[in-house]
């Protein structure tokens, strides 16, 4: 086994490990909330995964700028496998905030401002990724599919501020906030550890898919030679 | 369903949807090596 297959694999093993204890920590450590009771240990895989979501596309963000800046195909690459894992934990957090939904608030989905700004950002990126899929020339793709990613970014901290600037039925932030989170401890410390796995079994998914995603580069340039030569 | 039911929901459709993709990924990269190889070993024949 090479050494860049061996670190792969210590990486998922590692984000295993962590999400085993987060698991652990939020479903049997962390006490249930005074107010919402057992239902909010949802927040230990909802948030998490939210946070996840914004780091991939920020990921998306930059490197699609960098594409555009330096024409580089290795930043577009970054940029489609780091798009399809933001899609992913989006998925994740629409669902989990929906079941978390329905026994507080009564109702599985509500057309509250930070729902429809984060059910519009995996359009976006689900949009993205099929603009990717489907764009007969790959290069034109590449460069309107970082166009869209970038400008899909823009929902980030519009989502993050809809809590302040709009009533809304979603809560502000507890922890991303001024004056420093206001979740009690036994509970930010699921909150952190399943964060941590996710973040690793993120990096592992995006190594791997930046792996698939050489593999068609490759793929192309051979059916490209082959072409040529008749 | 009680609360337990609703974790139990949210934290089964979260795993099944990372191991989804992570099982999506193994095969999309599967298939891309044995195109690769398959290609490779033709243009290779071709060029003997």
């Amino acid at each position: 086994m090479g050494r860049g297959a061996l670190a792969t694999r210590v990486l998922g093993g590692a984000a295993g490990l962590l999400l085993a204890t987060g698991l652990y920590l939020g479903l049997v450590v962390a006490p249930p909330d005074a107010v919402q009771g057992d239902v909010q240990r949802i927040m230990y895989v909802h948030v998490p995964s939210i946070v996840t979501a914004y780091i991939a596309f920020f990921v998306v963000f930059c490197t699609s700028i960098l594409y555009l800046w330096k024409r580089d195909l290795r930043f577009d690459a970054l940029a489609v496998s780091s798009a399809e894992i933001g899609v992913v934990f989006t998925g994740i957090t629409l669902a989990t905030g929906m079941i978390w939904g329905k026994p507080t608030w009564g109702v599985w989905w509500t057309w509250d401002a930070r729902l429809t700004l984060t059910a519009i950002l995996f359009t976006i990126y689900a949009g993205y990724l099929m603009l990717r899929a489907f764009a007969e020339e790959p290069l034109a793709g590449a460069r309107y599919g970082a166009v869209l990613a970038i400008l899909g970014f823009l929902d980030i901290p519009l989502n993050h501020l809809a809590v302040y600037w709009w009533r809304t039925l979603h809560q502000p932030s507890s922890i991303l906030r001024p004056g420093g989170p206001s979740v009690a401890p036994a509970m930010l410390l699921p909150l952190a550890v399943t964060f941590a796995g996710l973040a690793l079994l993120s990096t592992y998914f995006l190594v791997e898919r930046i792996r698939l995603e050489r593999l068609r580069h490759r793929t192309a340039e051979v059916r490209l030679k082959r072409g040529r030569r008749g | 369903m009680g609360n337990w039911g609703f974790i139990g929901l949210a934290y089964g459709l979260a795993f099944v949807a990372l191991v989804g993709y992570l099982i999506f990924l193994k095969r999309r990269l599967r298939g891309a090596r044995e195109e690769l190889a398959a290609l490779e070993q033709e243009s290779g024949r071709r060029t003997r």
